[in-house]
């Protein structure tokens, strides 16, 4: 499903070139559930990008379910963004004038989905992730865990093929924390390919897959080639 | 992403910031009211010397003795010739087809007096048609009779200022009043209120035409009142004064014929230009409104940076939020707009309420004009900031909270 | 807190936000442009209007037949049974500081001259014309000063008329005909051009005694008095009323002093040069609106840094102080601005429309500034006063 061949990716910073990622070659197959870590600044980050098409890669070439990615054009990337791809973020980010259910319902609004088709399936994710009497709150009324099971519920409304999950226990307690996780790997039951970027080894080990980035590079991978050993 | 849906996301995030969506709107609202009170009342003054032409009477040419080669240069508007114009002038021009009535004026000032009491006033003398041809009305009595213009009856009408101040409250009619040297019976009083164009109705005494001559010992006139028969004619008209004056004066045209159109259209030339330029110093506070427009919304696309890049990780193309952002500026400029034109209406109905007399409705181009360009300038400072928001690299501008 | 430091902290916020503050700024800047440019075509109109009045001097007092008036016009010139002679305008020679006295007659006929004729204005005046109104004779010379009740046949012509009947030949000694009689060129005057809509160029000069025949008059119709620079204006006014009531008997006449129609004159166009600033005010009151609301963002947005500063002891009043003289900051550099472009649109449109005078009146300048700075100060206070308020655990608890 996900083919990356010797990614790199450099950031010109003045007049020194950074590394982010360097050579990265790597096959994730549908419905796996990887776990990334590594130390800070390792690259996990912009990795976690590339495979989402929100950046470029400075070279190497990366084929979502056979299809070179690299020549789509802006408009093609948000369409697969949108139909493909999911995100959660360490912070949330949830718009904050938007209640519970504006928020879920973005992907939905953003893609022309009718109003009268969206209702039942944005209260039926929200329930899912237990949030159903929550449905009208604004962000800002809602805990941490809630925030960011909200934030589930929106990266996983359209239905897509990977979630990608960037630190989503970073900003939480643990208790919390183990919410979130809890309802991520419900998703990889349902058959979603789950690739989670965190510190928290307890959490990493919990993956199929267990990746470990160091200088922008896989220093370890429980399943070189994407295959069981 | 619906239409529907675009509005109600730009919608809540203006409702979002209550507080600058308001002064913002306040802003393009007073633009858009200055210039609908402005044109409205630059047009009122237009349509209220219009209504006052009309008032003159219908098909009017005036005659001034006098006339200039001067192209362009205003006429001889004292009109003191050589060669005199005269009553039989007037009459004679009567042999047109296309003139209806004519009414010569004599205009001079003379001491009047009634009882030891007297004053300095206006004098006009002229004939019967006179009432005919301005549409004055009489509050009392009758104007002055019709017949031989060359005779010097001792009859006056007066205004009803000279009433008032000469006569207090007792009846003028029948009254012998002294003007100059002469005496003259009163037998009507003028209607009072009602403007007219260049003459105080109510400070006025008229008199036969031919004793005021003999009392401004002057046989020449002022001017000559010519009414064509209709709209279509004046031209006739207006040719055939300037022929039958030239052979009654040995062949030479020493008169100047202005049409009522001709001062009309020139007056309404003035007030439209004069209305344009009001329009269009008021509009540059519509520059300002469009500035602070996109000052505003620069701002709310850093503000924003975070929510832009979550659209963009959500799979919103670029386009569509620059879409966003664009509607976000005009509903600002619309609504501000929509709410101006309302304080503007609202201004010119109260210069309407202070000023009955004066037609202030702002004119329906101003109007018009006034909103597109409020939009327009909404769109075009807007697309700056809109543009931003769509260019933001989403990976940064997540990075950014 | 040193007011140089207040200074330098305000000044700081509005350089790290350099497109807000300059936008800011720009709004005010076009309101203060928009006055001073306006302020500057209308005080430019003024003073060429004034200008125009005033070359024919200030110490002129005009005397016309007549008691009332309408729309600034004595209807005497019209008609009237009180007549202004010419015996009058010799006896007005007595007024104390009277340097001159000139009758006036005016009307329009027919003169033929060279091979054409051409209507045009006729003004039957005194021999004393040139010298009270500063009008130089350009070729030969004036009207004599014969007897001005049986003066020669002379005329003197207007530039422009000159050159319409002789083109370029010279015209002294030439015959001319004036209505019906006959009149030999003695001068031509130096070219006037348009005075107030009025051709002197276009012009023929004869007595005035013939004019009043000519027209078959017996009033004059206005008697102008020109008195010495530095007299008493109420003397010779007083001079005048005394010689001419005496001769009437009774008031019959209305007496204008050029003062007096300078000072009409001047206040309609003050008037007029306020009303255009006013409307350019417009502009200026929308910028306005504009800094109110980019400092009621700013206040939003700064709370957490309001916050410290009044965890780190800043009172109240410093608070409030720092952001307004953020407003005034901002919208005097708008004004200051403003003012450049304002000014410079107006030196340049007077470059591109030559005909078009200009003069940037200093104190509209000064009153747009004063505005200017009035509008931040005003502007500010609500945001300030709300900044001021804020709570400072809340803020600090602010994202
Ligand atoms: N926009 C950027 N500009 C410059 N350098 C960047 C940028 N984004 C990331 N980097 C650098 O790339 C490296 C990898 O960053 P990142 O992927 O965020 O690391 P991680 O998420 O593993 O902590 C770091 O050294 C970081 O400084
Ligand atoms: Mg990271």
């Amino acid at each position: 499903m996900i083919r990356l061949q010797g990614i790199s990716r450099y950031f010109q910073v003045g007049d020194q070139s950074v590394h982010a990622l360097d050579g990265v070659s790597l096959d994730i197959g549908a419905g796996q559930y990887v776990s990334i870590m590594g130390p800070s600044g390792s690259g996990k980050s912009t990795l976690l990008h590339i495979l989402g098409l929100l950046d470029r890669p400075t070279s190497g070439r990366y084929f979502l379910n056979n299809r070179d990615t690299t020549d789509l054009d802006e408009r093609a990337q948000a369409q697969a963004r949108l139909e493909q791809i999911g995100f959660v973020f360490q912070f949330f980010h949830l718009v904050p004038r938007l209640t519970a259910f504006d928020n879920v319902a973005l992907p939905l609004v953003l893609s022309g989905t009718p109003p009268e088709d969206r209702n039942d399936r944005v209260r039926q994710r929200l329930e899912v992730m237990g949030l159903a009497d929550r449905i009208h709150h604004r962000p800002e009324q809602l805990s941490g865990g809630q925030r960011q099971r909200v934030a589930i519920a929106r990266a996983t409304i359209m239905n897509p093929a990977i979630l990608l999950a960037d630190e989503p226990t970073g900003n939480l307690d643990r208790a919390s924390g183990k919410d979130v996780v809890d309802a991520l790997e419900a998703l990889v039951q349902q058959g979603i390919t789950l690739v989670v970027v965190t510190h928290d080894p307890d959490i990493g080990s919990r993956a199929a897959r267990r990746i470990h980035m160091v200088d922008g590079r896989v220093a370890e991978d429980s399943m070189p080639g994407g295959l069981p050993p | 992403m619906r239409t529907p849906d675009r509005l109600s996301y730009a919608g809540t995030a203006l409702r979002w910031h209550r507080g600058r969506t308001l002064l913002t709107l306040l802003a393009m609202g007073i633009g858009v009211a200055a210039v609908v009170v402005l044109t409205s009342l630059g047009d009122g003054a237009r349509r209220y010397v219009s209504g006052e032409f009309a008032s003159l009477g219908s098909h009017l040419l005036v005659i001034l003795p006098g006339r200039n080669d001067t192209a362009g240069g205003p006429p001889a508007m004292l009109g003191v010739t050589p060669r005199d114009l005269t009553i039989a002038d007037t009459v004679a021009l009567l042999r047109s087809p296309a003139v209806k009535r004519v009414t010569p004026i004599v205009v001079g000032e003379a001491p009047v007096s009634w009882r030891g009491r007297e004053r300095s006033v206006p004098v006009l003398g002229t004939t019967g048609d006179f009432v005919r041809i301005r549409r004055w009305q009489m509050a009392r009595g009758r104007f002055l009779p019709d017949g031989d213009p060359e005779r010097a009856e001792p009859v006056c009408v007066i205004g009803a200022k000279i009433r008032d101040e000469l006569f207090g409250s007792s009846d003028p009619i029948g009254e012998w009043v002294r003007a100059g040297q002469y005496r003259f019976r009163v037998i009507g009083v003028l209607a009072a209120g009602g403007r007219s164009i260049g003459v105080d109705k109510e400070d006025l005494v008229m008199v036969p035409v031919a004793s005021a001559q003999t009392m401004f010992n002057n046989p020449s006139l002022f001017r000559v009142l010519v009414e064509a028969r209709s709209r279509e004619s004046i031209q006739e008209a207006r040719t055939d004064v300037l022929a039958i004056l030239r052979e009654r004066h040995q062949g030479e045209e020493d008169v100047t014929v202005i049409t009522q159109d001709a001062v009309l259209a020139t007056f309404d030339r003035i007030l439209r230009a004069l209305t344009y330029t009001v329009a269009g110093i008021a509009a540059i506070s519509l520059l300002v409104a469009g500035i602070l427009i996109m000052n505003v919304m620069l701002i709310s696309v850093s503000q924003r940076t975070g929510e832009i890049g979550l659209l963009k990780a959500l799979g919103a193309p670029g386009r569509q939020i620059l879409q966003l952002f664009l509607i976000e500026a005009l509903i600002l400029s619309l609504m501000g707009a929509v709410i101006g034109y309302l304080i503007g209406n609202a201004g010119s109905w109260f210069i309407r309420y202070l000023y009955p007399s004066v037609p202030a409705y702002p004119p329906l181009w101003a109007s018009v004009a006034s909103i597109l360009t409020a939009m327009g300038t909404g769109l075009g400072f807007g697309i700056l900031p809109a543009r931003r928001a769509a260019r933001l690299d989403p990976v940064a501008a997540l990075s950014r909270r | 807190m040193r007011f140089i430091d207040l200074i330098r902290l305000s000044s700081s916020s509005i350089f790290s936000y350099r497109v807000r503050s300059t936008l800011t700024a720009l709004g005010i800047a076009v309101g203060i442009a928009a006055v001073v440019l306006l302020t500057s075509i209308g005080e430019g109109i003024h003073r060429f209007v004034l200008a125009e009045f005033t070359q024919f001097g200030t110490n002129l007092i005009a005397v016309n037949p007549g008691k009332t008036t309408t729309q600034g016009t004595p209807l005497g010139i019209l008609g009237t049974v009180r007549p202004l002679s010419l015996e009058d305008a010799e006896a007005l020679a007595r007024v104390p500081y009277a340097t001159a006295v000139v009758p006036v007659m005016q009307g329009n006929a027919e003169v033929e001259g060279g091979e054409h004729t051409r209507r045009t204005t006729v003004l039957g005046v005194g021999s004393e014309f040139p010298q009270a109104f500063s009008y130089g004779v350009g070729l030969g010379r004036f009207l004599p000063s014969d007897d001005s009740l049986s003066p020669r046949a002379f005329a003197v012509l207007g530039s422009k008329l000159y050159s319409e009947l002789f083109g370029k030949r010279n015209p002294l000694g030439e015959k001319v005909r004036v209505g019906s009689e006959h009149y030999r060129v003695i001068g031509v005057m130096e070219s006037k051009g348009q005075v107030l809509g009025f051709d002197l160029d276009d012009t023929v000069y004869i007595p005035a005694v013939r004019a009043l025949e000519l027209f078959n008059r017996d009033s004059l119709m206005e008697i102008d008095v020109v008195y010495e620079a530095d007299a008493p204006p109420d003397e010779v006014v007083g001079g005048i009323k005394r010689i001419l009531s005496a001769r009437h008997g009774k008031e019959d006449y209305t007496i204008t002093t050029q003062q007096q129609m300078l000072d009409v004159l001047g206040s309609v166009l003050s008037v007029l040069t306020f009303a255009v600033g006013a409307l350019g005010g417009i502009s200026l009151f929308v910028g306005g609106v504009g800094i109110l609301t980019i400092m009621t963002i700013a206040v939003r947005e700064r709370t957490a840094e309001i916050g410290l500063l009044r965890a780190l002891g800043a009172a109240q009043g410093q608070v409030l102080l720092l952001f307004l003289s953020e407003a005034v900051m901002l919208s005097g550099m708008g004004g200051v601005a403003g003012l450049l472009v304002g000014a410079g649109g107006a030196q340049l449109l007077h470059l591109l429309v030559p005909a078009l005078p200009v003069k940037t009146p200093w104190m509209y300048v000064v009153l747009a500034e004063l505005v200017a700075l009035g509008v931040g100060l005003i502007t500010g206070v609500v945001p300030a006063h709300r900044a001021s308020r804020l709570d400072p655990v809340e803020s600090l608890r602010a994202e």
